[in-house]
Order: C-alpha cells, then sequence, then structure tokens
C-alpha cells in the first residue's frame, strides 16, 4: 500500500469515529495542501479542523445513518424519535423571543457604534470584525436554526432550551451532531442533551449571511426595504 | 468690635440668615428696591467673637462673560474665530448697585464671610464676591458658611463654623462658563447664519441657537420620535393554560412569555395537549417586602414631580427653591440619597406629628415605629438629601406648594418607616416541554406605603393549595395572539433618566435645558395620551447667545417665564390616571437639525452625548484636582473645533435636510 493510501484511511478512520467520514473528493483536495512530513495527529486535527471549515454537502460521505430520514418533513407525523447520529451543519439561525424589528434597532444602533448599558448610551467599540454583533445580542431565544444534512436535505430545528453555541452571533456552517432528537410535525427540537456543536463555519455563506441579516429581518418584519 | 460683612446669593436668604442670628435692621440700598443690607451684633464664638454684621446678598452671579467688543456683532467675524477670540469679564449695568453695595461695604471689614449656596455655582459666585471685595480691602479675612438649609439651630451652626471657598469648584464653573460661551456663540451663529434664510419661509425665527447640552437633549427626544415613527407591529403567538380548583380559576403563563414564530407555537402547544397531563415543579412561597423608596435627590424629586403632581421639572423645581428660601425644606438641588449618621431625624419628624393626615403616621415612628432610612449609592458631599426642615400648615402654602411640600414630607416619612412586608408565592407547572407560572402575592404589613400613596403594592387574588409532585389535566389550554405596539414618544421623567444616566446637565440645570428646548421650538409637548398643550409657546427669546448660560444653573435672571408657567401648572384636572406626564415630540426643526448633524458625522455628532459627558466628567476632574481649568477648556475646544470644521466643510448636508422640512 503506498504512503498516501495508508494516510487516506488513517483520516478516514479519524474523522468516520468522529461521525464524520469524509468523501474522497473531499481528502483528494485536501491532501495535496499539507505536507507528509506532519505527525499524523498534527495532520488529524488539521483536517478536522478544514472539515468544519467546509460545506458538508462536498465534503462528506452520504452516509444514511448520519442523514435525516427521506420523510423528516412528513407533517402528518405527530412525534417521533431520531436516535442519530446525524450530522448537519447551520444554515441559518433566527432570534424568535424579540421581534424582528427590535433586533433591526439593535443592529442600526450598532452601526452607529452604540449599545445601551441600563438608560445609558454607550459607545461601542468595535474590537474586531465580530464585536459589536456578537455580545449586543445575548438573548434568551429560542432560535430557529435551518439545518442541512450531508445529502442536502434542509429541516427546522427549534431550541427547547437554551444551547450552548447557539445564537445569532454564531458562525453560519456550524457542525451539530444530534443524538436522540425528537421531531414533531417535521420540525427537529434541539436540547442539550440531544446536541452537539461541533464549531465551525462556512466562510462565504456566513458573510452572506452576515451582510444581509438587517435586509432580512426587515422584510420578515414586514417593511418594504429601499435600497439605500 | 470688628465688622463683618456678610454676603448670601440672593435676598431671601440674606434676610432668613440674618434673622436666625439676631434680630435685624434693615436698611435700604440706594439704587435697587429690593437690595437691603441687614445690620445687626452677633457674637460668632471663638471665630471671630463678637462683631457688628452687616448681612447683604447678590442675585446669582454678579460677572457677566462676553466676547470683547469686536466679536459681539453677527457679522464682525468669522463664527470659527470665536473659539480663540479674546474674552472680557465686566460687571453688567443692573448688577452695578449690588457691586458697588460690596465694595462699600468691605472698605471698613475685616472679614468677608460668604453665604452663596453650597454647590459649584454657588462657590463661583462666591468668587466673584470675593473679587470685588478684596480689590478695595486686600487685607480681608475670607470665609464662606456650609450650610444646606436654613432652618436656625443649622444656620447658627454654620455661622459658627466658617470654612475657606472651594477655588477647585469655582473654577471648575468657569470652565463651563468660557465652553458654554465659545460653544454656544461659535455654533449658534454659524447654524443661525446657514440656516435662517431658509427656515424663515416656514417659521420666523430669531436664532437657531446650539447649546452644549441642549442638542444631546433635543437628541433623546428625536431618538424616540424615530422610533415611535418607524416602528413596525409584528405578530407574536402564546399559549395560556388555566386550571380551576377550589372554586378558584388560576391563570399560567407561559415561561416564554411569545414568541415571534407561529409553527414553533403551534408545535409546542400541541405537544401541550398531547402531554394531557400537567405537573407541578414548584412550589415556593416567601416572604417578600417592597422596599421603601431612597431618600429624594434632584432628579427623583422632578421625575416624581412630573408623575404624580402634575407639574414639570422646571416648575417642580422652582416650587421647591421657594420652600426651601421659606425654611420648610432643606436644600432642593442634591445629588445624595443617604442621610448622615448625624443628622437628627426624630427631630425632624417630630416636627410632623401635629399635621392632621400624617400627623399620626409620624407619632407611630416617634413611638417606636422609626428604622434608619435606606443608604442610596450616591452621596454629593455638600447636601443631605431632600427632607422637610419645619412644619408647615397647608394653608400658608398656595396649592402647588403644598403638594411638593406634602410629597417632600411623605417621602422623608416613609424613608424612616419600614418596608412593606408580605407574603409571595410562585408556582411552576410543566405541560408538555413547557413551563407555565403563576405568582401570587398577600400583603400582610403596609407599613410605609400607609404614608406613600406614590407606590402600588396590592394583593392577588388568593391561589389554592398545590403541591409539588401534583398533576392535574389543565380546565383549559389556548393559543392566542397578539402584536407589538410601538413605543410612545418621550415623556418628561424617561427624559431626566436619560440625562441623568448620560451626564447631560446636573441636577441643578436638567430641568432648565428641557425647558429651552420648548422655548426654542425645538420641540412640543402634550400631556401623554392627551391633546396638545401648547408647547411650542410662540414667544422665542430674542436674547444672544452669548449672555446665555451667564448663570446655566438656576432659574433666576431670566425674564418672561411667567406665562409657560402658568401653562403647565395645576389648573388641568387630569386625574389621577395619566398625572401630569407630558410627552416630547419633536417639531420639523428640531428633527432637521439633530438628522443634519449626524449626517455630517456620526462620531462625534453633536446630537449624541458623549461629547458633553466627557466635558462633565472633567469638570467632575477639576473639582477633585486632577486636572485645570486650562486644560479642560483646551481639550474640549479643540474636540470641538474638530466638529466645526467638519460641518462648515458640510454645511450643504445641513442645509439639505431642513430643506427637506
Amino acid at each position: 500500500m503506498s504512503a498516501s493510501a495508508a494516510l487516506v484511511r488513517e483520516l478516514t478512520a479519524y474523522l468516520t469515529l468522529k461521525n464524520l467520514p469524509p468523501s474522497s473528493i473531499w481528502l483528494q483536495s485536501f491532501l495535496p495542501t499539507v505536507r507528509a512530513s506532519i505527525p499524523l495527529p498534527a495532520l488529524q486535527k488539521t483536517a478536522l479542523f478544514r472539515l468544519l471549515a467546509s460545506d458538508i454537502t462536498q465534503s462528506l460521505e452520504r452516509t444514511r445513518s448520519l442523514l435525516f430520514p427521506a420523510d423528516i418533513h412528513d407533517a402528518h407525523i405527530k412525534e417521533r424519535k431520531l436516535v442519530g447520529p446525524i450530522v448537519c451543519q447551520v444554515l441559518d439561525v433566527e432570534d424568535i423571543g424579540r421581534s424582528r424589528w427590535s433586533q433591526v434597532e439593535a443592529l442600526e444602533a450598532a452601526e452607529r457604534g452604540e449599545g445601551t448599558k441600563g438608560r445609558e448610551v454607550i459607545r461601542v467599540i468595535p474590537s474586531d470584525e465580530q464585536g459589536a454583533g456578537c455580545d449586543v445580542e445575548a438573548s434568551a431565544g429560542p432560535h430557529k436554526l435551518l439545518l442541512q444534512d450531508a445529502q442536502g436535505t434542509r429541516v427546522y430545528g427549534m431550541e427547547l432550551q437554551t444551547i450552548e453555541g447557539i445564537n445569532v452571533g454564531m458562525s453560519i456552517g456550524t457542525k451539530l451532531i444530534l443524538k436522540g432528537v425528537t421531531v414533531a410535525r417535521g420540525m427537529v427540537l434541539l436540547e442539550p442533551q440531544s446536541v452537539n456543536v461541533l464549531g465551525g463555519r462556512i466562510e462565504q455563506l456566513h458573510k452572506e449571511w452576515k451582510d444581509t441579516r438587517k435586509e432580512r429581518l426587515k422584510v420578515a418584519a414586514g417593511i418594504t426595504v429601499e435600497r439605500e | 468690635m470688628g465688622k463683618i460683612l456678610c454676603v448670601a446669593e440672593k435676598p431671601s436668604i440674606a434676610k432668613a440668615v440674618a434673622n436666625h442670628l439676631a434680630p435685624a435692621q434693615a436698611q435700604d440700598v440706594r439704587g435697587l428696591a429690593w437690595l437691603k443690607n441687614y445690620v445687626f451684633d452677633y457674637n460668632f464664638g471663638r471665630t471671630w467673637g463678637a462683631s457688628n454684621v452687616v448681612f447683604t446678598s447678590v442675585a446669582g452671579h454678579i460677572k457677566s462673560t462676553e466676547f470683547d467688543q469686536r466679536y459681539r456683532s453677527w457679522n464682525s467675524c468669522n463664527p470659527s474665530q470665536l473659539f480663540d477670540a479674546p474674552i472680557v469679564n465686566y460687571v453688567e449695568n443692573d448688577k452695578k448697585v449690588i457691586a458697588r453695595n460690596i465694595e462699600e461695604q468691605a472698605r471698613s471689614a475685616q472679614v468677608l464671610f460668604i453665604w452663596t449656596d453650597c454647590d459649584r455655582e454657588g462657590e463661583h459666585i462666591g468668587t466673584e464676591i470675593r473679587d470685588i471685595a478684596l480689590k478695595i480691602n486686600p487685607r480681608l479675612e475670607v470665609k464662606r458658611a456650609k450650610f444646606s438649609n436654613i432652618e436656625r439651630a443649622h444656620v447658627i451652626s454654620a455661622a459658627k463654623n466658617p470654612v475657606p471657598l472651594d477655588e477647585k469648584q469655582a473654577n471648575a464653573v468657569a470652565a463651563r462658563i468660557e465652553l458654554d460661551l465659545r460653544l454656544g456663540a461659535a455654533f449658534t451663529r454659524m447654524q443661525t447664519l446657514a440656516l435662517k434664510p431658509m427656515i424663515d419661509r416656514v417659521q420666523e425665527l430669531k436664532v437657531i441657537s446650539y447649546g452644549s447640552c441642549q442638542f444631546p437633549t433635543l437628541g433623546f427626544v428625536v431618538d424616540r420620535y424615530f422610533r415611535v415613527k418607524n416602528f413596525v407591529p409584528e405578530t407574536f403567538w402564546y399559549i395560556k393554560v388555566t386550571h380551576k380548583k377550589e372554586g378558584i380559576s388560576v391563570n399560567f403563563n407561559w415561561k416564554r412569555g411569545h414568541l415571534f414564530d407561529r409553527m414553533a407555537v403551534t408545535v409546542l402547544f400541541e405537544r401541550c395537549l398531547m402531554a394531557k397531563m400537567a405537573k407541578v415543579i414548584k412550589v415556593q412561597k416567601k416572604p417578600t417586602s417592597k422596599w421603601k423608596p431612597l431618600p429624594l435627590t434632584t432628579v427623583e424629586l422632578q421625575k416624581m414631580g412630573s408623575r404624580f403632581l402634575r407639574m414639570d421639572s422646571q416648575r417642580v423645581m422652582k416650587i421647591a427653591e421657594e420652600l426651601y428660601t421659606k425654611g420648610w425644606i432643606s436644600y432642593p438641588r442634591t445629588e445624595t440619597d443617604q442621610f448622615d449618621k448625624g443628622i437628627d431625624l426624630k427631630q425632624i419628624i417630630e416636627k410632623q406629628q401635629q399635621d392632621g393626615v400624617w400627623g399620626p403616621f409620624a407619632q407611630g415612628l416617634m413611638n417606636g415605629g422609626f428604622k434608619q432610612p435606606r443608604n442610596g449609592p450616591h452621596n454629593d458631599q455638600a447636601h443631605p438629601p431632600i427632607h422637610p426642615v419645619n412644619y408647615v400648615v397647608g394653608v400658608q402654602l398656595n396649592d402647588e406648594e403644598r403638594r411638593v411640600y406634602e410629597f417632600v414630607v411623605r417621602r422623608f416619612l416613609a424613608c424612616c418607616s419600614e418596608d412593606a412586608k408580605g407574603e409571595a408565592t410562585d408556582i411552576e407547572i410543566s405541560y408538555g416541554d413547557e413551563i407555565f407560572r403563576t405568582h401570587g402575592l398577600i400583603v400582610l404589613a403596609r407599613n410605609y406605603l400607609d404614608v406613600y400613596p406614590y407606590d402600588k403594592w396590592e394583593s392577588s387574588q388568593q391561589l389554592p393549595q398545590f403541591s409539588v409532585g401534583e398533576t392535574f389535566v389543565p380546565t383549559e389550554a389556548k393559543m392566542f395572539d397578539g402584536e407589538t405596539t410601538a413605543p410612545g414618544y418621550l415623556t418628561e421623567p424617561e427624559l431626566i433618566s436619560l440625562m441623568d444616566a448620560n451626564g447631560i446637565g446636573t441636577d441643578a440645570t436638567m430641568a432648565e435645558h428641557i425647558a429651552k428646548i420648548k422655548e426654542r421650538t425645538y420641540v412640543m409637548t402634550r400631556l401623554k395620551g392627551g391633546g396638545r398643550n401648547g408647547g411650542g409657546d410662540g414667544n422665542i427669546e430674542a436674547t444672544s447667545t452669548g449672555t446665555r448660560g451667564a448663570r446655566g444653573g438656576r432659574g433666576r435672571g431670566r425674564g418672561g417665564r411667567g406665562g409657560r408657567g402658568g401653562g403647565n401648572s395645576g389648573s388641568r384636572q387630569g386625574g389621577n390616571r395619566n398625572g401630569g406626564v407630558q410627552e416630547f415630540i419633536p417639531t420639523t426643526l428640531g428633527v432637521a437639525l439633530i438628522e443634519g448633524y449626524d449626517k455630517v458625522g456620526f462620531e462625534t455628532s453633536l446630537s449624541k452625548p458623549f461629547l458633553r459627558k466627557e466635558m462633565e466628567l472633567q469638570m467632575k476632574a477639576i473639582c477633585a484636582g486632577t486636572t485645570t481649568r486650562n486644560d479642560v477648556v483646551h481639550q474640549n475646544l479643540e474636540k470641538y473645533r474638530e466638529v466645526f470644521v467638519r460641518t462648515t466643510q458640510q454645511i450643504n448636508v445641513l442645509k439639505a435636510v431642513s430643506l427637506g422640512q
């Protein structure tokens, strides 16, 4: 066996163990970007990191057991349990505990560099690219997510209880592993014990989502958006 | 015997203090009908011993600050030159008699004893008096009296314990005066010259004034106006559970409140119904209390005034000042919400025992009900919280005075009473995936509430017995929808809170800034929920901003206020529901100004509180001795000069917005 075939096997085994079986196409594009001299554990970490930053519809093997069932949207089914594990990525996150308009107002205040501390209007100095956006919006939620599995099936999920790492400041493309979740009328109910947030981000989707979030909130709130 | 010259900040204080010290003979001062010198003998104890005393007064600031003659006329210079044009301090013609009187009296005196109010402005007025007196008589010993009310014993103690003048506080005021003058004049002239020709077509204005507090104050009003105007109502959904037990129907509210996603709520609701049984997961009974109020500060008095006394903040302060001058209440300008350990509160309570209404409550406090007031977090180290000093029968006061006095007394008695006590019951049930809860309250002892009707705390319905683990099928569970509603326009108490939190103005000046933006027709007021209240006034003051703020602190020396005061006062009978709460709506001019400046530059827009807040902190730093007057003036002028330059460069932006009106 060639050295590279052995490496492919090692990496596949490592990632599969984490419920992230890589597709061969993805592995082929990954391998040339790393030097073979790197020790295996480091290489495994790098592969995991890159995989989390990828789009799983491209990068994962479509293993049936890791996908949503084909009839996941069936609204006739009152309730069923999915044993999983199922791998999915987050395409959208909404705070449904706050009105969209109040979120627009908060975003606009942040754009002006203002935050509020009680009644006090404070100047927020954006520390990094996401800075202001993040801490302005610590909300109890709950959040509604649009989830997508490796096959591209999209389904809504809703936080039943607060799950760490799920908020409107999270990265689009974050990967989740679902185990033993309940699906009711085609909606996945998310609880801390059934959701494992692996992290990651799909850079391009994330940027697009962030750049258009205000407009989308406005539309959802029912405003006709004028072009600025 | 030596001669001691005492000078108070206003005639009423001179008269009251003089008469506390000894029977005084009032002598007229030629040239001013209201100015009197009170002459008497008094023994100041170990400080100066027995002395001849002349007790006179000024009327606020004696000196005015203005630009050098060359720069006074509007066309004399480019407004940008006002950032460093020379300024002069001088005695205005109508104050010359006062200054001369001090000079004459100082000539033969050994001691100058200053009795101006104990705050920053008072300290500055004190230095003005001192400078005038020392010029004539350089050997004078100069002291000031430290007092916060004009009750007799307090005054006598102040007379025997003089302290030095605080130069730092006076310097802070001097810095503020210079900045107000330069910034006010520069921006006012610039924006008036640029905008007036356009606005004249719509509205006749003498001047479009700028003030570093006025604008952020206006900014708050405009901000809220846009929030109201831009508001978009949205539908939300929620679940409500009702259960009947022991003949009592109990409403359980959804812990999530409401959600803005119909599908999500529908699914959750169905899961409740599927579960059939609800289970009690928490039953908690615990003693609870409603805390008595904190000792009264100025800001709090102003807020309560609009809420419960049917007066605007400026009116409340005017009345409070009168009550203070007459010796009924302590100095009404204070940030302190903690009583000093040394103050004899019982002695104050004792005096209120004779009242027909709250007298019995005061007696109760004297007979063992007394509790030490709570301590708030503020102490300005100058004045105690506002409290009654002496008892006055209601009939001796006019209607407005009576309302304010009653409030101050009730607040004080409430502070010295006990928290209201009750028992709270919290019950939570889980139903499906969701949690619902209900809350019950039984008031066991009203305590302070008996004397303080401004707070409400009432028992809810009695809850039936529930125990943890108990399950039941709820009598009813339903899904409802509702809609978000727009916030209201900014009310006066809200505006005061915003100014307070953002450091715009001081407790002494907030009411003035609010009055100013009304007077300038930048905002209108109307009764909340009611019709218009002619807030625009129509009478625009014609003064140039140059003299404005000569004594920014207080409502004195400003003519033509009477008209409005009447309009806002108690003649209205709004009942208690809305009280006299006024809401502010910006005029098109007010909106245009704020929008214009915002468009010129967000960063340091004059409509935002940031620049002004920094300035206020620097005033405090001067008082603390950590910075100097010159540094503060210099730094602020540089900051505002930047904004000024940018604004003049982009003056078309400002014009465009105003044209749009």
